[in-house]
């Protein structure tokens, strides 16, 4: 008997019904149960109850393989929370020495507060002069980017302006985008990481902790550019104390339009998974990039780009398998931009792109409703 | 029984290694379908690609008297894809290409691990209408629809998978291949083997081709809600819609603990507080559509509707189906174990079964839901237990629903409508067939399969 690995109530709300199996991606790849959510949820109850050991090759194999998508939650009738399931499960499957080397070196590095602070100004400074606002009209409602969000800028009571651990080292011209959108949101450096790679990488305890110090850190409203993040602070912090960066925005007013060689620009939209699976937001982004250039819907915007937080470096020939499927679909779509709501999806998406040479530029939401222009792309 | 080294080597010969899974992890997986209490391990799971690997793998099962198992979506609800002796589950999901929609024709010939949704997508595309619709079509495949001859939320008017199946390609036990019926209407040369295969629950052969009737779509399709004091009223209301001279495409009920379920999964603004909802629905004609649901509409309120609505929009129409579709899962909110069972009476006897079943439970101390297909008196009582830990309540359950099905033949009807015998109701099935036709049905099971490997413990037994 492990007996005590899985929130027992959880687990015995799946009926089998196999309603979910149609929206899983792994399970698209395969065809085989054992690879479905269904199927993973039938694997956890034999570890719960003890009918498969602990160190089975199958539960490790599963655990890992799982995106952590969510894309099951929502078709499900019976109500079961599989991400709460899976953040469970790999605290089993990846305690101490088991855990992937690349995902422990990952969460020491987002720990270190300082180090956090440094990679954001050491991209700044190299990056700062770069960064100008694309040519053409600028969105009227929004003042400049500001040059550096540092201080904490004055009115909006309690509303705060999250750096993300990882964008401020990758992608500095979001917050910067984001701050220059809602001039009202108090932008403090002293802030950490949220702790979501710590909770979908088997340290469940390390997630809550890390998250609670960050709402210590950004008392009231904590506005995010990430959709990875707002989820998880969400299930911890609660969901009234977290907004991410589109909800925020919805009911502003347009900005001027977007127009890409003298005709208004085409987009697209990745959902940011957790985002959309785990808090239901998926409207939002959408209306404000129909406002300010023609929108185009992915036939399969909804699925999972294969970024899945650590996903693309665990497990990259899986990853690079539902990248490619993505990124054939959005060159078909002959958009402009592609759209991301979340750091990972955008650095997924991104190096793809690139990678394929293909025309199409991934930017993230607050970069194009700011103009401010994605780093150049190789010739 | 594991299988020996030799067998499994075989199988890897035919389908590849990679195409053999029997870690212990990958049979768990595979141990159980979407009936609750049952389970049972598998000693491997083979994933074929076409019909001559069905076919060795068949043959090879036969020569070593190895247990076979074929299996789509697993979303039966009778144990039928429960391997209970053991031995080979047959997974038939890489076999799934729609072949050819044909219009001018009105048909498709599709192989059996395209899910029914798809083929309807693909039906529609071209303007047509593959009518058999499962709630569970999305995730469950032609071959687990034709090999239990499912039903669905169209089972008033266009009746059950049976009807619009026109020919098979098939393997049997014991390897050779088969072709019945094909693409004509009329044929009648030989025994109708394509019926018996359809819903022969995967215990006489494999199902690697189906040749399947389409119909041309219809021009529109419409659905409303009507509420109710009580499920009779409902009752009363579907006895009044058919004496009225309409046979709607969809008829269908919840009662108060199901509307409930599905309105917490779906968030429509069903009204929760009424005692029976009846969903109804037709298709043809725009204006035959109309006068349709308004005579539904009418009938209704004459049984004592305290509310009658229609769906405003394609999409609010569609809502509704699907969540009607979804309405076991959701009941399952209610508690730790769902049984859902299905049995069958006379239209007239709808209200009277209804009432049955609410005696049974009362006797019997459990909680019991129903909704179904009352068009066609097909209901599904639902018991939600706690927790299946608690076995005097499953035994309980167990003893309500062998009463309920007693129920239904008293009243003329029968113990499965649509979901199949499976393992979950093989030992009800003397009662409704007599012991001269199970041997009957014994006999034809061993025409087919001789050394008895497919799908023991089900049909046939
Ligand atoms: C929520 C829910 C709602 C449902 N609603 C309905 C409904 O409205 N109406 C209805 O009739 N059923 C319904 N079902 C039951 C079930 O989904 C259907 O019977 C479905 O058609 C089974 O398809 P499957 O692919 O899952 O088959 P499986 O469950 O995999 O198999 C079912 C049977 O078919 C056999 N089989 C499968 N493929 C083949 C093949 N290629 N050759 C030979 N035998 C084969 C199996 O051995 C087994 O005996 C529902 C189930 C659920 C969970
Ligand atoms: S997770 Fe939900 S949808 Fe999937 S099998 Fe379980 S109950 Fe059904
Ligand atoms: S989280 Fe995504 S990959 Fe994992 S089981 Fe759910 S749908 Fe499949």
């Amino acid at each position: 008997m492990t007996g005590d690995v899985f929130d027992p109530e959880q687990l015995s709300r799946c009926i089998s019904c196999g309603f979910c199996l149609p929206a899983c991606p792994t399970y698209a790849m395969t065809g085989d149960e054992a690879s479905s959510p269904r199927g993973r949820i039938t694997l956890m109850r034999a570890l719960q109850d003890g009918t498969l050991p602990p160190d089975d090759g199958t539960l490790a194999e599963q655990s890992s393989f799982c995106l952590g998508c969510r894309a099951c939650e929502p078709v499900c009738p019976a109500g079961v929370e599989y991400g709460s399931l899976l953040e469970q499960w790999r605290v089993h499957q990846w305690r101490g020495w088991r855990r992937p080397l690349v995902a422990r070196a990952l969460m020491l590095l987002v720990e270190q507060r300082w180090l956090l602070r440094l990679s954001g100004l050491v991209r700044r400074a190299a990056r700062g002069r770069a960064v100008t606002p694309q040519a053409g009209p600028t969105r009227a409602a929004a003042p400049a980017p500001a040059a550096a969000p540092g201080a904490a800028a004055a009115g909006g009571p309690g509303a705060q302006l999250m750096l993300g651990c990882v964008e401020r080292g990758l992608f500095p011209a979001v917050s910067r985008g984001a701050h220059a959108l809602a001039p009202e949101l108090a932008v403090p450096t002293a802030q950490g990481c949220c702790g979501a790679l710590h909770a979908h990488n088997g340290d469940l305890a390390g997630g809550e902790r890390l998250a609670e110090r960050l709402g210590a850190d950004l008392p009231g409203t904590i506005v995010t550019t990430s959709g990875g993040c707002a989820a998880h602070l969400a299930a911890v912090l609660g969901r009234d104390r977290v907004r991410e960066l589109s909800t925020w925005l919805a009911d502003r007013p347009a900005g001027a339009e977007l127009r890409v060689g003298g005709r208004r620009a085409r987009v697209a939209l990745q959902d940011s998974c957790h985002l959309r699976n785990g808090l239901g937001v998926f409207a939002e982004p959408r209306t404000l990039l129909r406002q300010v250039a023609d929108y185009v819907e992915l036939p399969s915007a909804a699925a999972c780009c294969g970024a899945a937080g650590t996903y693309s470096l665990l497990r990259p020939k899986e990853s690079r398998r539902i990248l490619d499927a993505k990124l054939d679909e959005i060159e078909a779509a002959g958009v402009d931009l592609v759209v991301a709501v979340n750091p990972g999806c955008l650095r997924q998406l991104r190096t793809g792109l690139r990678r394929r040479r293909s025309p199409v530029r991934a930017v993230h939401l607050a970069e194009l409703l700011t103009r401010v222009e994605p780093p150049p792309r190789p010739a | 029984m594991a299988l020996s080294a030799t067998v499994l080597a075989e199988l890897r010969g035919i389908v590849g290694p990679s195409h053999v899974h029997d870690a212990a992890g990958d049979l768990v997986a595979y141990a159980r379908d979407a009936t609750p209490l049952f389970s049972h391990r598998p000693d491997a799971v083979v994933f074929p690609a076409d019909t001559a690997e069905v076919a060795a793998v068949l043959a090879l099962a036969t020569r070593h008297r190895v247990p076979v198992v074929p299996r789509g979506a697993g979303s039966n609800l009778c144990a039928a894809t429960v391997p209970l002796r053991g031995g080979i589950v047959l997974v038939l999901t890489r076999l799934n290409a729609i072949l050819e929609v044909s219009a001018d024709e009105l048909l498709a010939r599709t192989q059996p691990g395209v899910t029914s949704a798809a083929l309807a997508d693909a039906a529609a595309a071209r303007g047509l209408l593959w009518a058999p619709d499962p709630g569970s079509r999305t995730v469950a495949t032609v071959g687990g629809t034709i090999a239990t001859c499912a039903g669905g939320l169209r089972g008033l008017k266009y009746g059950v998978t049976r009807n619009y199946v026109l020919g098979l390609e098939a393997v049997l036990p014991t390897g050779e291949v088969i072709r019945t019926g094909g693409r004509l209407w009329k044929d009648v040369a030989g025994y109708d083997l394509t019926r018996l295969l359809t819903g022969s629950e995967g215990t006489l052969a494999v199902i690697t081709e189906a040749t399947v009737a389409l119909l041309p779509a219809p021009a529109s399709a419409n659905t409303g809600v009507a509420y109710f004091p009580t499920l009779a009223d409902a009752g009363e209301a579907v006895a009044r819609v058919i004496r009225a001279g309409v046979v709607p495409a969809t008829l269908e009920f919840l009662d108060r603990a199901c509307i409930g379920a599905v309105e917490d999964f779906a968030h429509l603004g069903l009204r929760a507080d009424a005692g029976a909802l009846l969903l109804f629905g037709d298709d043809g004609p725009p204006d035959l559509v109309a006068a349709h649901l308004d005579r539904i509409g009418t009938a209704c309120v004459e049984a004592g509707a305290v509310e009658v609505t229609t769906a405003r929009e394609v999409a609010q129409a569609e809502a509704l189906l699907a969540a009607r579709r979804c309405a076991l899962p959701a009941l399952s909110r209610r508690g730790g174990v769902t049984i859902l069972e299905d049995a069958t009476v006379p239209r007239p006897r709808i209200a009277e079964m209804v009432d049955r079943i609410d005696a049974v439970a009362a006797r019997h101390d459990v909680a019991i839901a129903t909704f179904g297909h009352a068009g066609d008196g097909n209901l599904h009582p639902t018991c939600v237990l706690d927790s299946a830990e608690d076995h005097e309540a499953v035994r309980r359950a167990e003893a309500a629903f062998a009463d309920i099905f007693a129920a239904a033949i008293d009243l003329g009807g029968t113990i499965t409508g649509e979901h199949g015998v499976g393992a979950a109701k093989l030992p009800f099935l003397a009662a409704r067939l007599g012991e001269d036709q199970l041997a009957l049905l014994r006999r034809i099971k061993s025409a087919f399969d001789p050394a008895g490997v497919l799908n023991p413990g089900k049909l046939g037994s």
